[in-house]
């Protein structure tokens, strides 16, 4: 069993990896991580770096599941690359977190929850990061 | 020495609408610093066809804001981003960015703004009291003489620079060529026109230099687009304690001694006097340890020299016309297509114009130093704008201002065919700043040559009958014998070891 | 063929070749006058530069066939370790060119937010209502800016009268 979690830095990401590495738990899954970046700025605030990625391990390592990394910088949109890994792997769940946007801002930013919501092919656990 | 030219030139930066093309010109310039890809010569050629109406006095205090900005701008992204915004600032990068993980970003920021300031404000002083002295010198020079420094300049540039000499000359080669289009000045005729009336004026420098360094850039980058995603360290207020200004202050005065001389030659450059600075400073530091860990050293000197060596490039630029760099030759061609003509008699003809852009210099690095000191984190956030947006920008820019020059499509095909030589030339290793001081310098030369050879009636000898030419060419051919000397001294068998320090 | 291949440079060779011969040749073509004012004349530039531009083709075909390759640039944005992206720079070209050809007829606004666009959408951005939105903000900008503040009126083609 799988489960993908869409990560990024920040209290939605955070919120999605342990609600992730909780169900894996229950479950008995692997959890597939994924934080991407297009890669098109050179300072992308989304993609992890050494330090987010050390919370990251310690989050899991105390849920105590098989957990694996990936980090494409592939010019693609995350909710692409995230979609793309559950296909992949053959994902039973995916876990994203979910970040305030006003309409205008889903317009103009777009709304990576949305497209993942809408292209995947296994159900979706949307999760609210903490305030 | 006679400050009252300088005294009056400050009279002229500071009015308020000077002082305004100051502001627009460092913060400009901050900005491309900040930013790799994009740097001072690309962004004062897409201002060039801006220009052009403005009154001269204020474009050039724009552009000279617009360098030295990109001088101060290039240390906050090596430093935070371990990736140089310019290539000056590649040196800054080796002990700047071990700084700011060991988390001392705050103080690499500060050593960094406040010795450019030092750095930019003797140079600028420096150039005040050199200037006069090189034209004076300079106004005795007859035409055999300048053939022979314009000579030295094309053949320094082409033969020093990069990696291949023979594609210094041909880059040099196409230069000269695009230099020849139109019509002749002297008799009339027309060359290379191909009967186009629209190139009977010659093809506009500002579409050439658009479009080698815009738009080649822009294509070559977009062949290649790098993908990374890094961080910025964060960094509070920069600011330095006592010990680190202790430290700091000599290599301050050191880099600028490096960096001055060496803008002032013919393809000097900025990068060579920041390394020299940084093992200079490697070797005299007390606190050689820290060297590989974070040596606030490290960052002082070379940040100081490659704004020394901005302040030296303009010596030769204004007081004999001669382009020592990219930005420099772009400068100058702004000059030429506001009709005025660079060479020594500058400072005599347009002195308000001179003395207000070197009084403008010691306003602007200023200027700089509130910008860059409490901002460099601010500006550190540009490196969150998406590349597309960056060069889709400079693909618009470019256009607009070809187009802008004289308002007809013509220009644009123009600036699409050169962007496409500058395209090749990338690819093939052919280097650009050869080619842009063919075309600047081209014309001007052969003008000294025909000057030369008619006061002197045809006499052929006169080309060598002044001691300074004469001079002149021993260097030039030492220049080009330099390898072949290499050679015959490396057969010696003793070859000196070389410890690192 | 295997000869040539990886000697893309060549091309180049061909290519200063080619400029000299025309140089060279429009050179020859000027007439020999020479006044007492002016014993150089104006054929010596372009024959000296023909000369060298012929020359130095040789020498890089030569330095080319030998294995010598010109060191391509690189630069912080720029990644060699993957083959030349052709489709965007084609993306590319193609955006510029349609603002070369519409930029007349329908105006600079129009034609110019359609070159940032296609460039955007070229080198890989995605956002499709914010892409046009920044590029029509751009060229209006710009237009009125151009306008007021430098005086050059940039052409207004089919939006006359609107703007």
């Amino acid at each position: 069993m799988v489960i993908v979690v869409g990560y990024a830095p920040g209290p939605p990401g955070e919120a999605a990896l342990r609600r992730g590495a909780e169900e894996a738990r229950l479950r008995g899954a692997r959890l597939v991580v994924v934080n991407s970046s297009r890669g098109d700025a050179l300072v992308d605030r989304r993609f992890a770096q050494a330090e987010d990625l050390e919370q990251v391990e310690r989050t899991l390592a105390a849920a105590g599941v098989q957990w694996s990394l990936h980090q494409p910088v592939r010019g693609r949109e995350a909710s692409e690359e995230i979609v793309r890994a559950a296909h992949e792997a053959r994902a039973d769940l995916i876990v994203i977190g979910l970040r305030h946007r006003s309409p205008v801002g889903k317009l103009l930013m777009g709304s990576t929850a949305q497209s993942v919501l809408l292209d995947a092919e296994c159900p979706v656990l949307a999760v609210k990061g903490e305030r | 020495m006679d400050l009252g030219p300088l005294m009056e030139g400050f009279a002229t930066a500071a009015t308020p609408m000077n002082l305004l093309y100051a502001t627009i010109g460092v913060i400009l310039g901050t900005a491309v610093g900040v930013l790799p890809g994009i740097g001072p010569a690309m962004t004062v050629a897409l201002l060039l066809p801006v220009t052009y109406s403005l009154p001269p006095t204020s474009a050039l205090i724009m552009f000279a804001g617009v360098y030295y900005g990109g001088m101060y701008g290039g240390s906050t992204t090596s430093i935070l981003l371990n990736t140089p915004g310019e290539s000056s600032s590649v040196v800054t990068a080796i002990e700047g960015n071990l700084m700011a993980k060991r988390g001392r970003a705050a103080q690499a920021l500060a050593t960094a703004a406040i010795g450019s300031f030092v750095a930019g404000t003797i140079g600028t002083a420096l150039l005040v009291a050199c200037a006069p002295i090189v034209t004076k010198f300079a106004v005795s020079m007859g035409a055999p003489d300048y053939f022979a420094v314009m000579l030295l300049a094309l053949l320094a540039v082409s033969a020093v620079l990069g990696s291949s000499r023979l594609r210094g000359f041909c880059s040099l080669g196409l230069g000269l060529a695009i230099g020849l289009i139109g019509l002749d000045r002297v008799s009339g005729q027309p060359r290379l026109t191909f009967g186009q009336a629209e190139l009977a004026d010659g093809i506009d420098i500002v579409v050439v230099a658009v479009a080698i360094f815009a738009l080649g850039e822009a294509l070559w980058v977009a062949a290649h687009l790098r993908r990374k995603a890094a961080q910025i360290i964060p960094v509070g207020q920069p600011w330095m304690g006592r010990e680190d200004w202790k430290r700091s202050w000599k290599p301050w005065l050191r880099g600028t001694a490096y960096g001055f001389p060496f803008g002032a030659l013919p393809a000097g450059g900025a990068e060579i006097p920041t390394f020299l600075s940084y093992i200079t400073e490697k070797r005299l530091s007390k606190h050689r340890d820290e060297f590989g860990k974070g040596a606030i050293e490290g960052v002082a000197g070379p940040e100081a020299a490659n704004n020394a060596s901005a302040a030296g490039t303009l010596v030769p630029m204004l007081s004999l016309g001669l382009p020592t760099n990219a930005t420099a030759a772009i400068m100058l061609a702004a000059l030429t297509g506001f009709g005025i003509q660079p060479g020594p008699l500058l400072f005599q003809k347009e002195p308000q114009l001179v003395w207000g852009l070197i009084a403008s210099l010691f306003i602007g690095n200023a200027l700089l130093l509130l910008l860059n000191l409490p901002l460099a984190p601010a500006w550190a956030k540009l490196l969150q704008i998406p590349r597309p947006y960056l060069y889709a920008g400079i693909l618009f820019f470019a256009s607009l201002g070809a187009y802008a020059v004289n308002l007809q499509s013509f220009d644009l095909v123009l600036l699409l065919v050169f962007g496409l030589v500058g395209f090749m030339m990338r690819r093939f290793g052919l280097p650009i700043l050869p080619l842009i001081i063919g075309v600047i310098i081209g014309p001007r030369i052969e003008r000294q040559l025909r000057t030369a050879l008619s006061v002197a009636g045809g006499d052929v000898s006169t080309l060598w009958s002044e001691p300074l030419a004469v001079g002149i060419y021993v260097i030039i051919a030492v220049l080009l014998l330099w390898p072949l000397l290499v050679r015959l001294l490396r057969r010696n068998p003793r070859r000196p070891r070389f410890k690192d320090a | 063929m295997t000869f040539l291949r990886g000697r893309a440079e060549l091309g180049v060779a061909a290519f200063l070749a080619l400029v000299g011969v025309v140089v060279l040749v429009d050179g020859l073509g000027l007439p020999t006058v020479s006044a007492a004012a002016d014993p150089v004349g104006t054929r010596p530039m372009p024959l000296v530069v023909g000369t060298m531009l012929l020359v130095c083709a040789v020498f890089l075909a030569v330095d080319v066939v030998r294995g010598g390759r010109g060191e391509v640039e690189g630069g912080e944005d720029v990644d060699l370790d993957h083959p030349s992206d052709w489709r965007t720079v084609g993306l590319l070209l193609v955006a510029f060119v349609a603002n070369i050809v519409l930029i007349d007829r329908l105006g600079f606004v129009i034609s110019g937010a359609i070159l940032f666009w296609g460039s955007c959408f070229a080198l890989g951005s995605r956002h499709l209502v914010r892409d046009p939105l920044i590029s029509v903000a751009l060229s209006l900008g710009t237009f009125y800016g151009f306008y007021s503040g430098l005086g050059i009126h940039l052409p207004a083609g089919v939006l006359q009268g609107v703007l």
